[in-house]
């Protein structure tokens, strides 16, 4: 049963990280990681550690995809022909 | 020529030294072999008295690793602060 | 900048308050469950992540001040090293408040049991001194982020909403 788990979680990792990968849309490619970073720490959970499951769903999924998505906004306000500094 | 010999010194030496290190490291998943562990999970309670074994190390036993980390993220948002400080000044 | 979609904020206003109160459970619980401060001080500084990002900065920041986070953040650091320094007497970080009553002190059964919450001397008072460094710590890299990017001026009327794409 265990190692079904095991199976299950880790291809859908390796899915979702060849999707970030592969993805050219930058905003689905973050959320692509966000998945990435939330099933990894399923694994940490099946695995028997829950402290690092935690740190990781709160770091990894929540406040660097938040910080990505704040990179790609500054990005595209950037690219604005008036707003931002232009360069 | 000289070079390449010396090269070849340096890979042997390096190839050995790992060699040998990785002989003798802890064979993955084996937890037969481990005394401090034993010692954390059956002195914990008594001398500590705390539940968690994992935040009594953390806080207690390697309580100076804590101030280690916690002096990086203190370095970490006092770099982010002098990188975005400019920008927030401007207007 | 305007704010995200109905959907993002409808969302954002159920979880963040799930994500405070939960991750100042998981702070003061240290001792007993898994987490500790620095996993608690994450999850609460995701609720400011997701205000910031489902409001925009402007909203936030007009009942937040940084100062008040940055003052969290030294305070957080200034008890962690003070409560290294008061063990002094035996060795930096000897826990002198375990089992001998009052703060903290209560004696813990052996043996598998629940747990009492006043007990574990000064790991107690270092969860929560990380954790408050933690909270601050995290939440003044997003505030100050999304400061120093500019985004807080509406561009000639071209602010936009909804998708970033």
């Amino acid at each position: 049963m265990n190692g079904y788990a095991h199976m299950a979680v880790l291809t859908i990792i390796v899915i979702s990280a060849f999707y970030a990968v592969w993805f050219r849309d930058l905003l689905s490619s973050v959320i692509s990681l966000a998945v990435f970073s939330l099933l990894l720490s399923l694994e940490f959970f099946i695995l028997q550690a829950p402290d690092v499951a935690i740190a990781e769903a709160a770091i990894g999924a929540g406040l660097s995809t938040a910080i990505y998505i704040i990179a790609l906004r500054a990005c595209k306000a950037l690219r604005k022909p008036n707003g931002g500094e232009g360069r | 020529m000289k070079r390449r010999v010396l090269f070849l010194v340096a890979v042997l030496v390096v190839v050995g030294v790992f060699w040998g290190a990785l002989s003798r490291i802890h064979p993955f998943g084996d937890i037969g072999r481990a005394p401090m562990d034993d010692y954390y999970l059956e002195n914990a309670q008594q001398e500590r008295s705390v539940n968690n074994v994992v935040t009594s190390i953390v806080f207690d036993y390697r309580g100076f690793d804590t101030l280690g980390e916690a002096a990086v993220l203190f370095t970490a948002v006092c770099s982010v602060l002098a990188l975005f400080r400019k920008g927030s000044e401007g207007k | 900048m305007n704010p995200l979609s109905v959907v993002v904020r409808t969302i954002c206003d159920i979880f963040a308050w799930f994500m405070g109160i939960f991750g100042v459970y998981i702070i003061i619980h240290g001792h007993l469950t898994p987490g500790g401060g620095f996993q608690g001080g994450a999850v609460v500084a995701t609720m400011a992540a997701f205000l910031l990002v489902a409001y925009g900065g402007k909203k936030v920041l007009s009942f937040v001040r940084p100062g008040f986070y940055s003052g969290m953040e030294t305070a957080g650091l200034l008890l962690f090293i003070t409560a290294g320094f008061l063990g002094m007497g035996t060795t930096f970080f000897y826990n002198f408040l375990a089992g001998r009553g009052g703060l903290f002190g209560a004696v813990v059964p052996i043996g598998p049991n629940s747990g009492i919450l006043n007990s574990a001397g000064t790991i107690s008072v270092m969860n929560i001194a990380v954790g408050l460094e933690v909270i601050g710590g995290l939440s003044l890299i997003l505030i100050y982020m999304f400061k120093g990017i500019r985004l807080f001026d509406d561009h000639a009327g071209r602010s936009e909403s909804g998708h970033d794409r």
